[in-house]
């Protein structure tokens, strides 16, 4: 039985907005100890999946309607919330993007790592405070013992993130879902908390899902990769294969628009045309045919089933010998993933059933404009902080009525 | 954090010096001649040069700046020119009254307004929200003498459930040692006039606490949605921690910064509020005493008393400063 | 290895890059969809017609009345019943509008306009006027809220004028800062930096360019200090320090007059003090909904 067996999830946002259709349908395995990349551009579902695995979409709006998810045989989706809440952080643990903002400001790094372990064991404070020493070393940091006393801003990004990291790993979990640990920290930095994760991941046995856009990340990260698309897996294989003979077009086009390493000299960068689907119309049709350079006619109406590339009926879901499969209608051979366009004599992409190119493509792309403007307004909103003035008196309570004392 | 302590202690002086150049402006340059304004137009030339010898102002400007600088730091406030008494003494007497009445009014807005205004975040958009946001809406549009006014009428005519006014019962007779009428009573022991003290000191504390207690509230509820979204929140679930110490020491440690911050402007309101509560309640605090002031032209009393204030304010933000700082370690490390 | 191609960056302040009047009109658009700042702009709109209108619409003078007809109770005749002197006080609540909104306004715009001007020469010019124009500032804060106020209306004597001045003196440090606060956070926005490598002087720049889009928070807080205002003026004539004219039908006076009389009279508190709610209802609706609608960002 595999350590966590994700079937048929689905989950979708309730908003003003409508309906956000964020996770479509993934199902998925993974052994202990095993390590997968989930890998797609963003916004298309790799947070949502691994936060409704451990229950903690946003409240009220995200909500998991359909499918199970199945973690030592438990079904995560059924379990009442305490004994969720035994699991998160000791068993499935999690380590986020943004190191800057994922540790309490105003709590200890000691306080934030003490209350993890007795939130599950039952230990002293004095006990729980030697663990947290002996992880903070492990994970690399100098003095360990002098800096439990200190507060998160007193440390640097990376080192933020290697706090991160140990307290990720203070219960030895079974499970560790990284959600781009690397993304806001400089390239060398990267590389070291990246090495720090493979290490203590093999050395505890821990399996690992890493949450990334990059796929140079994933290369050297993990054994399988699942590809996502609009809230579907579109391609999953073992991370050899996947490299050696990608299959899907989105994957295609993922490999050409980024440089690699073994680029043949002279070969040119190809982006991905056009914009990731509107989330909040549900999903007919291949999501990815607006963009795609294979499209059939038959795309715009079926969206195709993850099929495994040799046709073989017996599927491998876990392990270095995974069954490689691909959701197409229209697989590119092998030249063509290669050229990164489609090679065969006289073929055009099937044009858009009357005009709905436009429902798809165009629009779509304004209103995520819209949205992404809207949302960069709202993140450049702090939260109010009003800072005394030098002489102590308060700043006027410029969001709230004033007070004259009448 | 010494450090951060002596920067704002530093920062008050010019506040504290420009305060002194008003207030003795306020007195010394009254319109026409400050004796004749202070005794009014009928006063006789002898009252009126004694009255100029009195405020010395025969001598240079800048000499009686001094002198009332001087004597302030002495703690020579001058004397009431109705009654001659030492002003010092006077307000003395009559601060603990105010500072009951306060304190009372922030407990009443603090204890309900935060709870409140978590409560409303914790049902962000639902009816019990905006309930919420309704009842802010009112609290903060209603004067504290509208609200006295109504209060008294329905507690004190109609039910008769509470004094309308007053500190205690006039019959009791409390010997006053503090002035502070609830440890005065505690100090005889007659927890009988403690309660009473207490039923007299419930309206008025309503009155004066009902605006901080809707501003309270409205800048917890948007405080706990803020922190709420915050990254870290969700670091704290993942971790397996209980709702309950998520709610408690994550959302509620970094919620509480802004509203530390609004609890001590609302002090200032609190002080300027109990000048118009202390008249509808007929409460013998230093508020009233400035509003008696006025009406006789006794100049000094309002100068002086609005430098008590003003410099109980000073001192409170000074405390939510350094409570501020203490509470945010951002700022207590810079 | 770089990310792939995910689609460049959000361009981080579109809001402010938009030309101005698409602002205003944008934000007018908002407000008329914002329920509650409806309601706040039909309770100003019934209060402005109130004062206007108030001798067409009042029944009896306000200031004559005979003793003979004192403290009657609500009726057919007296809406709003009768005071101590036999006055109409549906007519003298009324008329209180009159007073109300002419202090109001004059104490507010005179308030906005000192303040503005102190808050404008801070922040455009910086260095050594700002800081001392700031202490200014801080002093004027210390006096708490309305104690200010009282303390200008000893000074001066009672009047009207004097009242507005002294409820105009509390919003002056308020609007200062806050004109002040966002003249700062804008002189680093992008297309000030640009016009200053264009070469545009600096009054200009601050005229021009810097002064309109500091204007939405000041509007915000005007709006607000309208309804303090109104209070503010109320609660001088609560505690005597109202017009010099005591039959002057100003609403706090009013509520002063009738303390002697809430047993036998509470009508007389009533009216006068809802007539002050509303208006002030009124005004802090229609300031959170123009805070909403002309800064997108803000949430409730
Ligand atoms: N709180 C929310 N409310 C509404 N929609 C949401 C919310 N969180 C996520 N979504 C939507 O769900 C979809 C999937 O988002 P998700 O965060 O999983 O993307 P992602 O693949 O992790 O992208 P990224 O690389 O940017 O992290 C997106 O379309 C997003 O708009
Ligand atoms: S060929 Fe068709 S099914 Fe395959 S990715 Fe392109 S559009 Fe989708
Ligand atoms: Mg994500």
């Amino acid at each position: 039985m595999a350590l966590l067996s994700v079937e048929d999830l689905v989950v979708r946002f309730r908003t003003h907005e409508g309906t956000i259709h964020a996770v479509n349908g993934v199902t998925f395995e993974l052994e202990e100890g095993e390590r997968l990349g989930l890998v797609g551009e963003s916004g298309c579902g790799k947070s949502v999946t691994n936060l409704a695995i451990i229950r903690l979409l946003p409240k009220p709006a995200g909500r998991i309607e359909g499918g199970r998810v199945l973690f030592d045989g438990q079904d995560l989706t059924v379990l009442p919330e305490a004994e969720v809440r035994d699991i998160r952080g000791s068993d499935i643990a999690m380590i986020f993007q943004d190191p800057m903002t994922s540790l309490n400001p105003v709590l200890t790094i000691r306080e934030q790592m003490v209350e993890t372990i007795q939130a599950h064991r039952k230990v002293t404070k004095a006990e729980a405070e030697k663990r947290a020493v002996e992880l903070l070393a492990m994970v690399g940091i100098p003095k360990a013992a002098d800096r439990l006393k200190d507060y998160p801003h007193q440390f640097s990004g990376g080192m933020r993130q290697r706090v991160m990291i140990a307290i990720a790993l203070a219960l030895e979990p079974k499970l560790l879902i990284a959600d781009e640990p690397t993304t806001a920290l400089d390239v060398t930095i990267q590389a070291q908390v990246l090495d720090l994760l493979r290490n203590l991941t093999t050395e505890q046995g821990t399996a690992l899902v890493l949450i990334t856009h990059d796929l140079g990340v994933v290369a050297g990260m993990t054994q399988r990769i699942n590809v996502m698309y609009a809230g579907f897996i579109v391609e999953t294989a073992t991370t050899a294969d996947l490299f050696a003979h990608p299959s899907h077009p989105y994957t295609i086009g993922l490999l050409h628009s980024v440089p690699r390493l073994d680029a043949v000299e002279g070969e040119e960068l190809i982006p991905i045309e056009g914009r990731p689907p509107d989330m909040r119309r549900a999903p007919t049709g291949c999501p990815f045919a607006p963009r795609c350079a294979w499209r059939l006619e038959a795309c715009w109406a079926d969206n195709p089933g993850l099929r495994a590339l040799s046709g073989e009926e017996t599927v491998v879901t876990t392990g270095e010998r995974a069954t490689h499969r691909s959701a197409c209608h229209n697989p590119p051979t092998a030249e063509e993933a290669a050229a990164g366009r489609p090679l065969r004599a006289g073929f055009t992409a099937a044009p858009p059933p009357s005009g709905a190119i436009d429902e798809l493509g165009g629009t779509t792309a304004n209103i995520d404009d819209f949205g992404g403007l809207v949302a960069a307004i709202e993140a450049e909103e702090s939260p109010i902080e009003p800072f005394p003035s030098a002489a102590g008196l308060p700043l006027p309570p410029e969001p709230e009525r004033r007070n004259d004392g009448i | 954090m010494i450090k951060y302590i002596v920067r704002r202690l530093i920062g008050a002086i010019p506040v504290l010096i420009g305060l002194s150049i008003i207030l003795f402006a306020f007195v010394h340059l009254l319109p026409g001649d400050p004796a004749t304004a202070i005794l009014g137009q009928h006063a006789t030339p002898e009252r009126v040069a004694k009255m100029r010898a009195y405020l010395g102002l025969d001598l240079p400007l800048w000499q009686q700046y001094l002198m009332y600088v001087g004597g302030i730091l002495q703690g020579d406030f001058g004397s009431s020119v109705i009654n001659n008494q030492p002003l010092l003494k006077e307000l003395m007497t009559r601060f603990p009254a105010t500072i009951e009445l306060t304190l009372g009014a922030m407990i009443y807005a603090a204890g309900v307004g935060i709870p409140l205004g978590r409560y409303a975040a914790r049902h962000a958009q639902g009816w019990s929200d905006g309930a919420v946001t309704v009842i802010s809406l009112v609290g903060i549009s209603i004067p504290v003498f509208v609200l006295g006014l109504t209060l008294q009428y329905i507690f004190a005519v109609q039910l008769d459930v509470l004094p309308a006014a007053g500190r205690i019962d006039p019959r009791a007779n409390l010997q006053i040692q503090s002035n502070f009428i609830l440890i005065d009573s505690l100090l005889m022991g007659r927890p009988d006039l403690f309660i009473d003290g207490i039923s007299h000191l419930i309206l008025p504390a309503i009155a004066l606490g009902s605006i901080p207690l809707a501003i309270i509230a409205r800048i917890t509820r948007a405080s706990v949605l803020d922190v709420s979204n915050e990254d870290h929140v969700r670091t704290a679930r993942a971790k397996g921690l209980t709702e309950r110490r998520v709610d408690g020491r994550h959302i509620m440690r970094n919620a509480w910064l802004p509203v530390v911050t609004v609890l001590g402007i609302q002090v200032g309101g609190l002080l300027a509020g109990a000048v118009i509560t202390e008249t509808v309640f007929a409460w013998g605090g230093v508020g009233r005493f400035v509003v008696e002031a006025i009406n006789n032209r006794d100049y000094l009393v309002v100068q002086n008393t609005i430098l008590i204030f003003a410099l109980v304010f000073l001192a409170v933000n000074l405390i939510v400063d350094i409570l501020y700082a203490f509470l945010n370690p951002r700022i207590r490390y810079a | 290895m770089a990310a792939p191609a995910i689609p460049a960056g959000r361009s981080a302040r579109p809001a402010e890059a938009r030309a101005s009047r698409g602002l205003w009109s944008d934000a007018f658009r908002r407000l008329l969809r914002n329920g509650p700042a409806l309601v706040g702009l039909f309770l100003i709109a019934l209060f402005v017609l109130t004062a206007a209108l108030a001798p067409v619409i009042a029944p009896y003078p306000p200031l004559a009345g005979s003793l003979a007809d004192r403290l009657q109770p609500p009726t057919a005749e007296h809406w709003m019943g009768t005071d101590m002197q036999g006055r109409d006080e549906f007519s003298r609540v009324i008329f209180g509008a009159q007073v109300s909104l002419v202090a109001g306004v004059v104490s507010v715009v005179m308030g906005v306009t000192i303040g503005g001007l102190i808050g404008a020469l801070a922040g455009g010019i910086g260095g050594k006027v700002d800081a001392v124009l700031m202490r200014v500032v801080d002093v004027m804060l210390s006096i708490p809220g309305i104690l200010l106020a009282i303390g200008i209306v000893a000074w001066l004597d009672r009047g009207l004028p004097q009242i507005m001045f002294a409820v105009a003196m509390v919003n002056v440090p308020i609007f200062a800062r806050i004109l002040r606060g966002s003249l700062l956070s804008l002189r680093e926005a992008d297309y000030v930096t640009a016009s200053r490598s264009v070469g545009a002087s600096r009054g200009r720049l601050l005229a021009r360019h810097m002064l309109p889009n500091s204007l939405t928070p000041l509007i915000v807080a005007a709006t607000l200090a309208l309804a303090t205002a109104i209070i503010d003026v109320a609660g001088l004539g609560f505690l005597g320090l109202g017009p010099p004219d005591p039959r002057t039908p100003e609403w706090g006076t009013m509520l002063t007059d009738s303390t002697k009389f809430l047993r036998q009279a509470p009508w007389l508190i009533i009216f006068p003090g809802v007539a002050i709610v509303i208006t002030a209802i009124g005004f802090n609706l229609l300031g959170d909904g123009l805070r909403e609608s002309l800064d997108p960002r803000m949430k409730r």
